[in-house]
C-alpha cells in the first residue's frame, strides 16, 4: 500500500514536467503579448521591445522553458507580470478557496446525487423516477453561470435570505470559531458559501444521480438482492448495505473525476460570486496573458486532481475487498 | 441514511433562514467593479478599478472637476512664466497618510520615475515633452517642457507618492500611502478593497467613513447583487437588460453622464481598398450610427459626429462625418468602378469581389454585435464581409497594431483633452498610428493644438483638423462613450458622477 502511494506520488513528477511543456507550448502558439497589455494603447513599440527584453520574453523558447524549470526546482513559480508578486504567494493566498468551495460542492453533489439516485432506482417508473431524473436533466444541461445568476436572483434578489456575493471567514476557522463559542462566524461563511456551492455542484449532482440510479438498478436484480429480501431483512437494510454497497463503486471513480470538472466549473462560478479563490485569478491571467501566473495556476489544479484522484483510488480499495493495490 | 437526512435537512433549513445583513454598517459604502485593480500605485494604474482607487488614496497636484477642468488639490496655484515652464506652489504643512510630510520632493520623485522608461508606466507617453522637473524649495516645483505643450495641467492628477518610503523600498503597489481622502484598510486579491478615512487630508476628513470596493466579474451577477442590497453603487459596463430593469426601481439613483471615451472604426489607410478617401466614405456611410447607439448600446452612449468629443470645449456642431445612407454608399462606390457586372448580388471590380474584414475583440459584448450588424449592413449594400472576432491581446497587439487590419472596431478612454484622441494617433509616424495616416496639414494643426497656450487658439486648430478627419476619414467615430451610475437612495451624501466613474463624489467631496 505504502509503494503504490510512493510510487503514484513519484508519477507526479513526469506529469508535472508534461504539464509544464504542454502548457508553456500553448502559451506560445497563442497570439498576444504581455509587455503590450501591460502598456496599454498608448505604449510605443520601443517602450513595448523595451518591456520584453527585461521580462526575458525575447530569449529563445527552449531558454525560457528551461529558465522555468530551473527556477521550478527551486521551488519559484516565478513572477506575475501584472501583480508583480510571487507566483506561488498569490496562488497560496486563494488555492484554499476553491478548494474549499469545490470539496464542498463535492459533499454536496454526492449527499444530493445519491440520494436523488437511490430514490430513483427503488421507485423505478413511478412519478418520483421521472421527477428526479428531470432534474437530472436539467442539471446536466443547464450551464453553472445561468444556474448561479438564477439561484442569486431567487434566493438573494427576490427573497432576501442569502447573501448575493462574496465569501465570510474561511470555512476551518469558521468551524473553529463555532466550536469556542461564535457559532454566527460560521453561520455567515455558511451563508456565503451557499449559493456558489450549489449552483458548482448541481450539474455533478445530476450526473451522479443518474449513475447510481443506473448501477443501483442493476444491482437491484443481482441474486444476492433477492437473497437477503428472502432472508427477511427489511428494505432499508437491503438497500443501504447490501445494494448500495455495490452500486457504490462505479460511482466512485466517477466522484474522483467530477472533483476535476468541479475545478474547471469553479472558474466560472468564482467570477459571478465574487468568490476570491483562483477561478477569478485564472479568468484575469489568460486575458491579460500574464504567463507565469497561468503556467502556475495550471499547474496546481494539475496537482490538485492527481492528488485528489488518488485519494479516491485508495477509497476504491477500502470499499472493495477485491481490490488489492501494490 | 440517517446521517444523509440530516445532512439534507440541514441544508434545506440553511436555504430558508434568513440571511444576516452584515454589510449594513453606518458610513459605508460598498461599490461594485468589475475588475480588480492591478496596482494601488498610482504611476502604473492600467484598469479603471485601480485608477478609481487610486484616486481616493492619493492626491495630485491637480483634481480634474466632472467638467473637465483642472482645479487645485495639492497644488494650492501656479504659473506660466514662459509657454515652456510651469511653477506649481504646493499647499503648507501637507502630510501623506501615515504623517510624514509631502514635500516638493515627492512631487519631483513621482514625475522623475514616471518619465523614466525603464519604469515602464503606462501614461509615459503623455509626459514625454518634460524635460525636467525641480525642486525650487520645499513648496515650490519647476516643470521645464521642451515645447509648449498645453494638455499637460489635464494630466497632473497623477497622485504624489512617498519618496523616502518608495526608496526605502516599501511596495506601495500593494501597501499605498498617499495624501488622498482615503487610506488603505486591506486588500483581498480578487475579492475586495477595504479604505477608511483618512483624517490628514487637506480638505479635512470625507463624509463617508468607509469604502469597500468589491469585485463582481459578472456584470448581470454585479447587478442583481446591487439589487440585492450588497453594493451601495454600480457603474458601467452593465448589461442593457439590467439597466432597463434598474432604471424602473425607484429605491435606486440613476445617473448618466458624458464620459471621456469613444468607439470607432479604424480604417487602415494603407490598405490597397482603402487607400481612397472615397472608398472610406462609401464604407462610413454603411455604418448605422443610430442603430448601434439606441439598439445595441441602450442609448447610454451618444451618436458622434466628429473625432471632438461633445463634452470638450473644442466641440463643434458644425463639423460632421457621413452619416447612414446605403443608397448613396453603393453609389459612391459604383462611382469608383465597383458595380455589380455578374448580377451575383457582390460589387466586384475588375474580376474581383468587394471583400472586406470587420474585426474587433470578444470582451466586449457590444461591439462584437456592432460588428455582426455592420456585417449584415455590408452584405446587404453588397459588400463580401468576413467578420473577425478574437480575444483583446490578439486582435489589440498581434492585429490592429501591427496594421495587419482593414476596418477594425475598438476605442480610446480617458480623452480629458482633443490631443488625447489626435496626435499620437494621426500624425504622420505618430506612436498609435495603427492605420498609417499621413496629411501634412492635419500634422501642423494638431502640432498648433498642442503648442498653443490659449483656449480659443486651440479650438480654432482641432475644429480645422477635425473638419479634414471628417472628410478623410481615418477614424470614423461611432459613438461618445456614456457612463452610468446607479446608487442606492439613502446614501448619506450628495451624490455627483463623474466623467471617469471616479468615486471622491460619492464620499463627500464634490467638484
Amino acid at each position: 500500500m505504502l509503494s503504490y502511494v510512493i510510487r503514484r506520488l513519484l508519477l507526479l513528477i513526469p506529469m508535472a514536467i508534461g504539464m509544464v511543456i504542454v502548457t508553456f507550448g500553448l502559451l506560445l502558439i497563442i497570439p498576444g503579448d504581455p509587455a503590450a497589455v501591460l502598456l496599454g494603447q498608448d505604449a510605443t513599440p520601443e517602450a513595448i521591445l523595451n518591456l520584453r527584453n527585461s521580462l526575458g520574453l525575447n530569449d529563445p523558447w527552449y531558454v525560457r522553458l528551461f529558465d522555468y524549470f530551473a527556477a521550478l526546482l527551486r521551488g519559484d513559480m516565478g513572477r506575475s507580470i501584472f501583480q508583480n508578486q510571487a507566483v506561488s504567494e498569490i496562488i497560496l493566498g486563494r488555492l484554499g478557496a476553491t478548494i474549499e468551495l469545490a470539496v464542498v460542492a463535492l459533499i454536496l453533489a454526492t449527499l444530493i446525487g445519491l440520494t436523488l439516485g437511490v430514490v430513483a432506482a427503488i421507485r423505478q417508473g413511478s412519478w418520483i423516477d421521472t421527477v428526479t431524473m428531470l432534474f437530472a436533466q436539467i442539471g446536466v444541461s443547464m450551464p453553472v453561470y445561468w444556474l448561479g445568476l438564477l439561484l442569486m436572483l431567487l434566493f438573494a434578489v427576490q427573497l432576501g435570505w442569502l447573501p448575493a456575493i462574496g465569501r465570510g471567514v474561511p470555512l476551518p476557522e469558521a468551524l473553529l470559531a463555532a466550536v469556542t463559542g461564535r457559532p454566527q462566524v460560521l453561520w455567515d461563511s455558511l451563508t456565503h458559501l451557499a449559493l456558489p456551492a450549489l449552483a458548482l455542484a448541481a450539474n455533478s449532482a445530476a450526473i451522479i444521480s443518474r449513475l447510481v440510479r443506473a448501477s443501483m438498478l442493476e444491482v437491484l436484480r443481482e441474486d444476492f438482492v433477492r437473497t437477503a429480501y428472502s432472508k427477511g431483512l427489511r428494505q432499508g437494510r437491503v438497500v443501504v448495505r447490501h445494494a448500495l454497497r455495490n452500486a457504490l463503486l462505479p460511482v466512485l471513480s466517477v466522484i474522483g473525476l467530477r472533483f476535476g470538472a468541479l475545478l474547471g466549473g469553479a472558474v466560472l462560478t468564482e467570477s459571478i460570486f465574487a468568490w476570491p479563490g483562483l477561478g477569478q485569478l485564472t479568468i484575469a491571467a489568460i486575458s491579460q496573458r500574464d504567463l507565469p501566473l497561468i503556467q502556475g495556476i495550471v499547474l496546481t489544479f494539475a496537482i490538485v486532481f492527481a492528488l485528489v484522484n488518488l485519494v479516491v483510488d485508495l477509497l476504491y480499495a477500502a470499499v472493495d475487498p477485491r481490490i488489492r493495490l501494490g | 441514511m440517517k446521517k444523509l437526512l440530516l445532512a439534507t435537512t440541514a441544508l434545506v433549513a440553511l436555504g430558508f433562514m434568513p440571511a444576516q445583513t452584515v454589510f449594513a454598517q453606518d458610513n459605508t459604502l460598498v461599490v461594485g467593479t468589475d475588475v480588480d485593480a492591478g496596482t494601488l500605485d498610482p504611476r502604473l494604474t492600467r484598469d479603471t478599478t485601480a485608477s478609481r482607487t487610486a484616486d481616493l488614496i492619493y492626491s495630485g497636484l491637480v483634481h480634474i472637476t466632472p467638467s473637465l477642468e483642472a482645479v487645485p488639490d495639492l497644488a494650492e496655484s501656479w504659473e506660466n512664466p514662459d509657454p515652456q515652464t510651469f511653477i506649481f506652489k504646493l499647499r503648507p504643512d501637507l502630510t501623506f497618510s501615515d504623517g510624514s510630510p509631502l514635500t516638493a520632493d515627492d512631487v519631483v520623485f513621482t514625475y522623475t520615475t514616471l518619465t523614466n522608461p525603464d519604469f515602464n508606466a503606462p501614461a509615459r507617453a503623455l509626459y514625454s515633452p518634460i524635460t525636467a522637473v525641480e525642486a525650487v524649495d520645499p513648496l515650490t516645483v519647476k516643470f521645464t517642457l521642451n515645447a509648449p505643450y498645453a494638455p499637460l495641467l489635464s494630466y497632473l492628477d497623477v497622485g504624489i507618492v512617498p519618496k523616502a518610503l518608495v526608496e526605502g523600498g516599501a511596495d506601495i503597489a500593494l501597501n499605498p500611502v498617499g495624501a488622498g481622502p482615503m487610506k488603505l484598510v486591506s486588500w483581498n486579491r480578487g475579492s475586495e478593497i477595504v479604505l477608511e478615512a483618512n483624517d490628514a487630508y487637506w480638505r479635512g476628513a470625507p463624509t463617508m467613513d468607509n469604502v469597500t470596493i468589491r469585485i463582481i466579474g459578472d456584470n448581470s451577477a454585479r447587478s442583481q447583487a446591487f439589487e440585492a442590497g450588497d453594493l451601495d453603487v454600480i457603474q458601467s459596463p452593465l448589461a442593457p437588460q439590467d439597466i432597463e430593469r434598474l432604471a424602473a426601481d425607484d429605491r435606486f439613483g440613476n445617473v448618466i453622464v458624458a464620459g471621456l471615451g469613444v468607439n470607432y472604426i479604424n480604417f487602415n489607410t494603407k490598405d490597397p481598398l482603402l487607400a481612397d478617401p472615397k472608398m472610406r466614405q462609401a464604407f462610413s456611410m454603411l455604418i448605422d450610427q443610430e442603430t448601434i447607439v439606441n439598439d445595441i448600446y441602450q442609448g447610454v452612449d451618444q451618436v458622434a459626429h466628429s473625432i471632438i468629443l461633445p463634452s470638450s470645449w473644442a466641440y463643434s456642431d458644425a463639423i460632421a462625418q457621413p452619416t447612414f445612407d446605403i443608397e448613396g454608399a453603393v453609389a459612391l462606390f459604383n462611382e469608383l468602378g465597383w458595380t455589380d457586372s455578374n448580377g451575383d448580388g457582390v460589387l466586384d471590380k475588375d474580376g474581383a469581389d468587394l471583400a472586406v474584414t470587420l474585426a474587433t475583440h470578444s470582451e466586449d459584448g457590444n461591439r462584437v454585435q456592432s460588428i455582426e450588424f455592420l456585417q449584415a449592413i455590408f452584405e446587404a449594400a453588397g459588400v463580401k464581409a468576413t467578420a473577425q472576432i478574437s480575444d483583446w491581446p490578439s486582435f489589440s497587439t498581434n492585429y490592429v497594431q501591427q496594421s495587419k487590419h482593414q476596418i477594425a472596431l475598438l476605442g480610446w478612454l480617458n480623452i480629458v483633452d482633443p490631443d488625447r484622441l489626435m496626435f499620437a494617433q494621426l500624425t504622420t509616424g505618430g506612436s498609435t498610428n495603427w492605420g498609417g495616416y499621413s496629411n501634412l496639414e492635419v500634422d501642423e494643426l494638431l502640432q498648433t493644438g498642442r503648442s498653443t497656450l490659449d483656449q480659443a487658439g486651440r479650438a480654432t486648430a482641432y475644429q480645422a483638423a477635425a473638419t479634414i478627419l471628417a472628410e478623410e476619414l481615418p477614424y470614423y467615430i461611432v459613438s461618445a462613450q456614456g457612463y452610468q451610475m446607479f446608487y442606492a437612495k439613502d446614501l448619506p451624501v450628495e451624490v455627483q458622477a463623474t466623467p471617469r466613474g471616479n468615486l471622491r463624489g460619492l464620499i463627500g467631496f464634490t467638484d
